[in-house]
């Protein structure tokens, strides 16, 4: 075939822009250590890591939402104790409230009911975050509001929460809730804490009860109704403190099964994603020996034609 | 026998010969770098000889013609090749515009601290589940507020971006008619004064040579046929209309608007629409309603959904203070999505819950959340992200495609090119070879006459002895 001059140029040229294309991709790859970063890179690739970023972002959102609940879950453990503590000290009393105990000694032990009273009331409208835990989805108002008289005794206690309680996505199509609720006498839906008609639980108006009955002296009543009124309360806090444990169990076992998933996403994402990084060195030291190698001998036969022959 | 005198005239002759052996010699030289230049040759014959008693004797030599080697086929390939590599490198710049619009690009070693919509996408889904553990938050709210706006940003951009694109585009047609009727109007200029300078004899060599290079850069622009005629001229057509007319223009391109801003190209004064099927400006129309339009409407649909679906299950909870009934989303598409002002203006009006008077209540702003795992009939029963992954992945495997076509079209334009190159470029070492073939030529009949000239004189000299 006849070779012009122009022929070797272009060619040589055209020769050279495809072997700096090689290089300029091997060493985009060796910087980023990624061989896919525009859609036209690999579109199937693409598509794939798109898809499995966003799995794993939604991941990392339901491990924020198990962190949120565990630890609303903790301040909602921190009442329930608390309450539990208190059902403690009133099951003593009751016990110990029987006929031997003088008159003054009864009404000792009233005056401590009484401040069992307000304490359980003030844990009862315990808040988290600027919410009141125990009020069911009506957490803008205190659920428990008490009534005193002149001498500022509780009298009764009324519950102002709703009976709801709300959830939140820790796995696809898998809810939680950390809420308790306060009080529940519809004998159907999550059990009230306080308050639960399936369980015979009433904690304040319990405590009112006996401290009623302490200061009337009335310890036939402490002994055939308090007390195991009382003892209902007390089966009723532990089985939110064994719950309360349950959920978190759940919560941790989902969270590590969460974490386990997004190292399992990353290593997806990385096969589609990430460059080997010894093999695009090799690659690019070869190509940058084939474009060495071009170069020179390129400009050797550049430099030669008939008139470097003729005198 | 032509005598002495005969004899200087064939030296004469031969020397005028060489001359132009080397004038056009020294013409390929000059143009070696010419891409559009054919490399000429000297065509030379003997003259006519004459009958002696012992026969027939040559007078010499004469140049007859200057001829151009050129291969009318490789031509006609070139310029067909041109034409598909015209359209295949617009619609890929086009698309390659569209790709940096979109903006989606795999960056980092983590899924976080993406920029693209996608992880737009994921961020507002993730801002909803996080509002579901505090509802009352107006830190969250806040939070809510500030990924939407983000959201609804990428998507105005994104849409300005593309309509950019799309508007280049069509100012990328304008201005290719223009130059097409440019060279249309230089085609049948250089036809006429290559008719003219042919009519006189010859051939009009550099002028053809011009002329296939016009052809060629309007084979670029649009599908063209071209049709030589005896008298040097060439017809040449766009789309079965003639434009170009043995010596005039009969036509021109013109664009026009066929409805919707939709601008196509036609013939000027016969009216009719052009098919074009090669040619940047076919590229250009083809992408601009193909693969670009096809990911506008993509891209609009996606945000389209998302506004319908977010504010249907939005308009039916209540916010912080019981109200209802506000959208979350403002707009109808990616040009115009936003959030809402008055939510923008005061978070708390979010309608996170499902019921009046319970603010703690997220039922809303679960469905919200969960929003991200349905599939939306209008999305070809995809998620969001699904189906914006499906988008991205289409222009990426549009501009692959149009890579690899570029690629084999660059191949094979590469090998005609050489192949033209061989039978009509210029060799230095062959025309210096030549050079030295013009150059010993002219000695030898210089020392032809020489030698003549001395037998004249000795001729004169025994006259006068």
């Amino acid at each position: 075939m006849r070779v012009a001059t122009s022929t070797f140029n272009n060619e040589f040229i055209d020769q050279l822009n495809l072997l700096q294309q090689n290089q300029l991709r091997l060493q985009n790859q060796a910087a980023t250590g990624q061989k896919l970063t525009l859609p036209e890179d690999d579109p199937a690739a693409m598509q794939r890591v798109l898809n499995l970023q966003a799995e794993s972002l939604a991941n990392t959102q339901y491990q924020n939402n198990i962190a949120a609940l565990q630890n609303q879950a903790t301040s909602t453990y921190g009442a329930i104790n608390g309450l539990k503590t208190i059902s403690d000290r009133a099951g003593e009393i009751a016990t110990l409230a029987d006929g031997t105990k003088s008159p003054q000694d009864l009404a000792a032990y009233a005056t401590e009911v009484n401040g069992l009273i307000q304490q359980a009331v003030q844990l009862a409208n315990t808040k988290y975050q600027g919410d009141y835990i125990l009020a069911g989805t009506a957490t803008g108002a205190a659920p428990f509001v008490a009534t005193t008289d002149s001498s500022g005794n509780v009298t009764a206690v009324t519950y102002q929460g709703n009976t709801s309680v709300a959830h939140s996505e820790i796995a696809p199509n898998v809810t939680a809730t950390a809420q308790t609720l306060g009080a529940n006498t519809t004998g159907s839906g999550p059990r009230g804490l306080i308050t639960d008609s399936g369980s015979g639980a009433d904690f304040l108006n319990h405590l009112i009860t006996l401290r009623n009955d302490l200061q009337a002296g009335n310890t036939a009543a402490i002994a055939a109704t308090d007390h195991p009124a009382l003892s209902k309360d007390e089966d009723n806090f532990l089985f939110h403190i064994s719950a309360n444990g349950t959920l978190q169990a759940q919560l941790t076992a989902t969270n590590n099964l969460a974490a386990q998933h997004s190292t399992d996403l990353d290593g997806q994402i990385s096969q589609d994603r990430d460059a080997d990084i010894a093999q695009t060195i090799t690659q690019l030291k070869s190509a940058q020996t084939a474009y060495s190698a071009a170069l020179q001998s390129g400009s050797s036969i550049l430099n030669l034609s008939i008139l470097n022959y003729l005198h | 026998m032509i005598g002495l005198f005969g004899i200087l005239k064939m030296g004469a002759e031969s020397l005028a010969a060489q001359q132009l052996g080397t004038e056009v010699t020294g013409q390929n030289l000059a143009n070696v770098d010419n891409p559009a230049y054919a490399r000429q040759r000297v065509l030379l014959q003997t003259a006519t000889t004459i009958q002696t008693p012992i026969g027939q004797q040559g007078t010499g030599v004469t140049a007859v013609s200057i001829q151009q080697v050129r291969d009318a086929l490789l031509d006609n390939q070139i310029k067909s090749e041109t034409s598909v590599t015209g359209s295949l490198a617009a619609q890929q710049l086009a698309l390659q515009n569209a790709e940096a619009g979109l903006g989606e690009q795999i960056s980092g070693t983590s899924a976080t601290g993406q920029d693209g919509l996608s992880a737009g996408l994921s961020n507002l889904f993730s801002a909803f589940q996080a509002l579901t553990t505090a509802p009352t938050s107006l830190a969250q709210r806040q939070v809510l507020i500030q990924t939407a706006q983000g959201l609804a940003t990428q998507f105005n951009q994104v849409s300005s971006r593309l309509s950019d694109v799309h508007n280049a585009l069509n100012t990328s047609i304008q201005n290719d008619v223009t130059s097409g009727n440019q060279l249309l109007g230089d085609i049948a200029s250089l036809n006429k004064q290559i008719v003219y300078a042919e009519a006189a004899g010859g051939t009009a060599n550099d002028l053809v040579d011009l002329r296939q290079q016009k052809l060629e850069a309007l084979a670029k622009l649009s599908n063209i046929t071209s049709t030589a005629q005896p008298n040097g001229s060439v017809d040449v057509s766009i789309g079965g209309v003639t434009m170009v007319s043995g010596i005039s223009q009969v036509d021109s391109l013109q664009t026009y608007d066929a409805g919707g801003g939709q601008i196509l190209v036609r013939a000027q004064t016969a009216g009719t629409p052009l098919t074009l099927t090669s040619g940047s400006i076919e590229g250009e129309i083809n992408v601009r309603d193909g693969a670009l339009a096809t990911l506008q409407t993509n891209i609009n649909s996606l945000a389209a959904q998302l506004i319908t679906q977010v504010n249907a299950i939005h308009a039916g909870g209540f916010d912080l203070n019981g109200g209802t009934g506000q959208s979350f989303f403002t707009g109808t598409d990616a040009a115009t999505i936003g959030v809402n002002s008055a939510l923008v203006a005061d978070p708390s009006q979010i309608q996170a819950s499902g019921a009046a008077g319970a603010a703690g209540d997220n039922t809303v702003a679960l469905a919200l959340a969960q929003l991200a795992n349905n599939n939306i009939a209008a999305l070809g029963n995809q998620t969001f992200s699904q189906n914006y992954s499906q988008t991205v992945a289409g222009l990426g495997q549009s501009i692959s495609s149009l890579n690899d076509q570029v690629t084999n079209h660059d191949t094979v334009m590469s090998m005609l090119s050489t192949q033209r190159s061989s039978v009509s470029g210029v060799s230095i070492d062959e025309e210096m070879t030549n050079l030295m073939q013009y150059q010993k030529a002219y000695q030898a009949s210089a020392q032809l006459i020489t030698t003549v000239n001395e037998m004249l004189a000795t001729i004169i000299a025994m006259k006068t002895v």
